[in-house]
C-alpha cells in the first residue's frame, strides 16, 4: 500500500568536503553558539549537562555534541495505523510525504489561489490516502477557517481521521499544542503506551535562523519526546538572508542548528528517536523572495542528507516544492532534479508533494504530478537489474538479425514490469490534438475530479471521540 | 540642466556603490564647499538613489546591493538632517515608521528588509521586532506618533492578529492619525482592505513606493 524508493546512495560530495562541512558546523556550535529563549531553570539544567552559557547564548562543546548525537537511534519505525503502513527509517528506503503547510490552494475550477479551509485539507488527505506513493501525511494546507489558536489541532484531527498513514505534525510548535497532540494520537493508538510502542505520530521543530530556537519550540519537542513521539529538528535557512549566500556556509549553518536541537534532545531525553530536517534554499536576489529550486538547492539537499547520515540520524529533506506558480515546465524541471538529488543522497523522508510558489500554494493537481514523478524516480532507483534472465541472451539468439521481440515469451514475461505513466503523455499526435492538446496538469485535474467524485469512506470508529477531545482541548486554548 | 557639481557626481557614485563612509565624507566635503544641504540631498543622494532604483527594477542590481545603498543613503541623510530642518523645507522633518511582525509570528526577514528600504528613503524606523503584541504597537504609536505603521505576518494563524492589532489601534484612537501598511507572503490587497489597513505592498521596494503614495495622498 506504500511505495518507497530504494535509496541509491551515490555521494556527490567528496569525503573531504563532507568532513569540512561537519567540522564547520561543530565550530559554529562551539564558538558562536545559539540563542535559546528557554526558562532559566531549563538553561541551568543544560549547563549542568555540559553546555556553556553566557546570558541566553549557549555554546556547545564539540565532544558533547558528538557524544549526544551518538545516543540517537540511526533507524526506527514511523508507524501507520496498521503495520502494513509502517515506514522504516533505517536508510534503505526513501519515502515521499505530503508537503505543507500552504495558506492557499489553487481552486480546482477557477485555477486561482484562494485561502484554504478544513474542507480543502480533507479533500487533499482523501486523495493522498489513496496514493501509494504518499507514505506519510502533513497538513498540506492550513485549516484557515478554524480559529487561529486551534488550527494545529484541527489539522491533526484531519490527518488522523482521513488517512491511516503515519501523520507528521508540522504546525504543532508550542508545548500546550504538543500536549493536546499527544493526547489525540494516544486516543487513536489505543493509549499512551500503545502510542509509545507504535508511534503513529511524529513531529519536528524549526530553528529560527540564524542560530536560535524559540523556547516554546524546544519545550514542544520535549513533550513529544517524553511521550515517545519521534521529534526531528529542522532548519529552513535562506542563503543571503538568514544564512550565508554560499552553499557551503549555508549548509554548515544548517548543520549547526539541527545538531544543536538533536544535542539538547539527547541530553534531556537520551535515545529519543529524532531526525535531521532541512529545506534550505536561496534568497531570490532580485526581489527578495525565496527560490525553492535551483542548482544551489540541489547541493543544499545533498549536503543536508549526507551530513544527517554522518551524524547517524535519518534525513528529512525538503524535496520538490518548486518555486513555479503553475504545474508547468518549471515545476517539472525543478522537481525532477530535486527528487534526483534526494534520491542520490539517500534522504529517508521527502516532504514533499503538492506545493507551488515556493511552498505557499497547494495544488491537488500538483500532488498527483509529484506522486507520478516520485514513481518515475522510484522505478529508476530500482536499477536496470543486470542478471542472466534480464540480459535476455536466449531471446536475442532466438530472434536473431532482422526479427522482432513483440511476441517473444521473454517480452511477455517482463513487459508488465515496464514502468507505466498515468499522467505523462504518450498518446499518438492525433489523439492529443483531438483531446484539445491537454497538458499534464489538465490530465491531473481530470484525475482529481474523478477521485473526489468517489464516495467518501466511512469515518473511523474513533472519529467522534477524537472530535470531542479536540473540542475540549480547543476550549482550553481559547481563542 | 545645469552642470552637476563634481563632488555631488562623486557622491551619487559612492551611494550607488553602497559606500557609507564615502557617502558621509562626501556629504561633509560638499557642505564644506558651500553647497546647500537641499542640493546635496537632491543632486547627490537622491540622484544616486534614482539610478539604484532604475537598475534594480531592470534586474541589474541585486537586493543586497540595494540594502547597502539604502544604508549609505541613511548615513548621508542623517548627516544632512539638522541642516535641512534649519532650512525649514517641510519635507525634511524625519518621517517615522513603526514596524513589527505581529504577535505569534516569528518571521522577520521580510519586515527587516522593508525597514532598511524605508530608512534608505529617509524614514526614521522603529522596528519593534517579531512576535509583537497589539499593546506594544499601541504603546509605540502613542509615544512616537509615526506617519507610518507597518505590520508583517507570514502565517495563516497570525494574519487575524493584524486585524486585532488594527482594531486595537482604532480603539486607542490612533489609527486615523497614521497610515497602516501591511505585508508578508500570504497577505493580499484584498486582505488589507478587509481588515481596515490603508495599504498593502508585495515587497520591500514597492513598500517604499506605496508608503510614499499613501503619505502624499494624505498630505503627510
Ligand atoms: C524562512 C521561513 C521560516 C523561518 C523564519 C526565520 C526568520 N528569522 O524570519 C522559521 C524557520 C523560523 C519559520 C518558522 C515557521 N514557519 Co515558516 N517559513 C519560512 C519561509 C520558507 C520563507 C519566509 C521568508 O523569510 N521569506 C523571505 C522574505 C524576504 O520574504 P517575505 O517574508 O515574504 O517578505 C517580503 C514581502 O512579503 C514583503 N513584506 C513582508 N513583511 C512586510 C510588511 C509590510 C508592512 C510590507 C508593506 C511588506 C512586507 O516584503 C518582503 C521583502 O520583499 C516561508 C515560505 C514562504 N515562501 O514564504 C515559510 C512559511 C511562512 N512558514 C510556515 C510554517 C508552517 C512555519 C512554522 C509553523 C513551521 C514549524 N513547523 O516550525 C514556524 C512558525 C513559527 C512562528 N510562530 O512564526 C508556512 C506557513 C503556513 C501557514 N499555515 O501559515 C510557510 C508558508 C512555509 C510552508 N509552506 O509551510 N519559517
Amino acid at each position: 500500500m506504500i511505495r518507497a524508493a530504494r535509496s541509491r546512495h551515490a555521494s556527490l560530495l567528496s569525503a573531504d568536503e563532507l568532513a569540512a562541512l561537519h567540522a564547520a558546523g561543530l565550530r559554529i556550535l562551539e564558538r558562536v553558539g545559539l540563542e535559546l529563549s528557554l526558562a532559566p531553570a531549563r538553561l541551568d539544567a543544560l549547563c549542568d549537562l555540559g553546555l556553556r552559557r553566557e546570558g541566553s547564548r549557549l555554546r556547545f562543546p564539540s565532544a558533547l555534541v558528538e557524544e549526544a548525537c551518538a545516543r540517537a537511534p540511526r533507524g526506527y519505525r514511523l508507524c501507520g495505523q496498521e503495520p502494513a503502513l509502517d515506514l522504516d527509517l533505517g536508510g534503505e528506503r526513501c519515502y515521499l510525504g505530503l508537503d505543507g503547510s500552504a495558506t492557499e490552494i489553487l481552486d480546482l475550477d477557477s485555477g486561482a489561489p484562494r485561502p484554504s479551509t478544513r474542507a480543502d485539507l480533507a479533500a487533499a488527505l482523501r486523495i493522498a490516502d489513496g496514493l501509494p506513493q504518499i507514505a506519510l501525511t502533513w497538513p498540506c494546507v492550513s485549516a484557515g477557517d478554524a480559529p487561529p489558536a486551534q488550527q494545529p489541532l484541527h489539522e491533526l484531527e484531519a490527518l488522523l481521521t482521513l488517512s491511516r498513514k503515519h501523520a507528521q505534525a508540522m504546525t504543532v510548535v508550542a508545548p500546550e499544542h504538543a500536549r493536546a497532540a499527544v493526547a489525540m494520537a494516544a486516543l487513536v493508538a489505543g493509549g499512551r503506551e500503545a502510542l509509545r510502542a507504535r508511534p503513529i505520530l511524529s513531529s519536528f521543530q524549526c530553528s529560527t535562523s540564524p542560530l536560535a530556537y524559540e523556547g516554546s519550540a524546544l519545550e514542544a519537542a520535549l513533550v513529544f519526546a517524553e511521550a515517545g513521539v519521534p521529534c526531528g529538528f529542522w532548519s529552513m535557512t535562506i542563503g543571503g538572508g538568514t544564512a550565508p549566500v554560499t552553499v557551503a556556509g549555508n549548509a554548515a549553518l544548517v548543520h549547526a542548528e539541527v545538531l544543536a536541537g538533536i544535542t539538547i534532545l539527547q541530553l534531556l531525553c537520551p535515545g529519543a528517536p529524532t531526525f535531521y530536517g532541512t529545506s534550505a534554499t536561496m534568497m531570490e536576489l532580485r526581489r527578495g523572495g525565496v527560490c525553492c529550486g535551483g542548482p544551489e538547492d540541489l547541493w543544499l539537499a545533498s549536503a543536508g542528507a549526507e551530513l544527517a547520515h554522518r551524524a547517524h540520524v535519518p534525513a528529512a529533506i525538503g524535496t520538490f516544492a518548486s518555486g513555479a506558480k503553475a504545474s508547468g515546465w518549471q515545476a517539472g524541471v525543478e522537481n525532477a532534479l530535486s527528487g534526483a538529488a534526494s534520491l542520490l543522497a539517500g534522504a529517508e523522508l521527502w516532504p514533499g508533494a503538492g506545493l507551488l510558489a515556493s511552498a505557499r500554494i497547494f495544488s491537488l493537481e500538483q500532488l498527483l504530478l509529484d506522486a507520478e514523478l516520485f514513481d518515475y524516480l522510484r522505478a529508476f532507483a530500482e536499477g536496470p537489474g543486470v542478471d542472466e534472465e534480464r540480459l535476455a541472451l536466449e531471446a536475442i539468439e532466438a530472434v536473431g538479425p532482422r526479427g522482432h521481440f513483440l511476441g517473444e515469451a521473454h517480452t511477455l514475461r517482463h513487459m508488465r514490469s515496464v514502468w507505466q505513466p498515468r499522467l505523462l503523455d504518450r498518446t499518438p499526435w492525433d489523439d492529443w490534438l483531438a483531446a484539445g492538446r491537454p497538458e499534464a496538469a489538465d490530465r491531473a485535474r481530470d484525475e482529481v475530479r474523478r477521485l473526489l467524485a468517489a464516495p467518501a469512506p466511512d469515518p473511523p470508529r474513533f472519529a467522534a471521540e477524537l472530535h470531542a477531545l479536540v473540542e475540549e482541548e480547543a476550549r482550553r486554548l481559547q481563542p | 540642466m545645469s552642470e552637476t557639481h563634481a563632488t555631488l557626481v562623486e557622491l551619487a557614485q559612492k551611494l550607488y556603490a553602497g559606500d557609507a563612509p564615502g557617502v558621509l565624507a562626501l556629504c561633509k566635503r560638499a557642505l564644506g564647499e558651500g553647497l546647500a544641504a537641499r542640493e546635496v540631498l537632491d543632486a547627490g543622494l537622491l540622484a544616486g538613489m534614482e539610478v539604484v532604483g532604475r537598475d534594480f527594477k531592470a534586474g541589474e542590481l541585486f537586493l543586497p546591493e540595494i540594502i547597502v545603498a539604502a544604508r549609505a543613503m541613511h548615513a548621508g541623510i542623517e548627516e544632512l538632517r539638522p541642516l535641512l530642518a534649519e532650512a525649514a523645507s517641510g519635507a525634511a522633518a524625519p518621517r517615522t515608521a513603526v514596524l513589527g511582525t505581529v504577535k505569534g509570528d516569528l518571521h522577520d526577514i521580510g519586515k527587516k528588509l522593508v525597514g532598511i528600504m524605508l530608512e534608505g528613503a529617509g524614514f526614521r524606523v522603529l522596528d519593534l521586532g517579531h512576535d509583537v503584541a497589539p499593546e506594544r504597537f499601541v504603546e509605540a504609536v502613542r509615544v512616537e506618533r509615526p506617519q507610518l505603521v507597518g505590520l508583517s505576518a507570514l502565517l495563516s494563524t497570525t494574519m487575524p492578529m493584524m486585524r486585532t492589532t488594527i482594531a486595537e489601534l482604532e480603539r486607542a484612537g490612533l489609527a486615523a492619525g497614521t497610515t497602516i501598511l501591511v505585508g508578508g507572503a500570504p497577505v493580499t490587497a484584498a486582505w488589507a482592505k478587509e481588515i481596515g489597513a490603508h495599504g498593502f505592498a508585495p515587497d520591500a521596494v514597492s513598500a517604499v513606493e506605496r508608503a510614499r503614495e499613501l503619505l502624499a495622498a494624505r498630505g503627510a
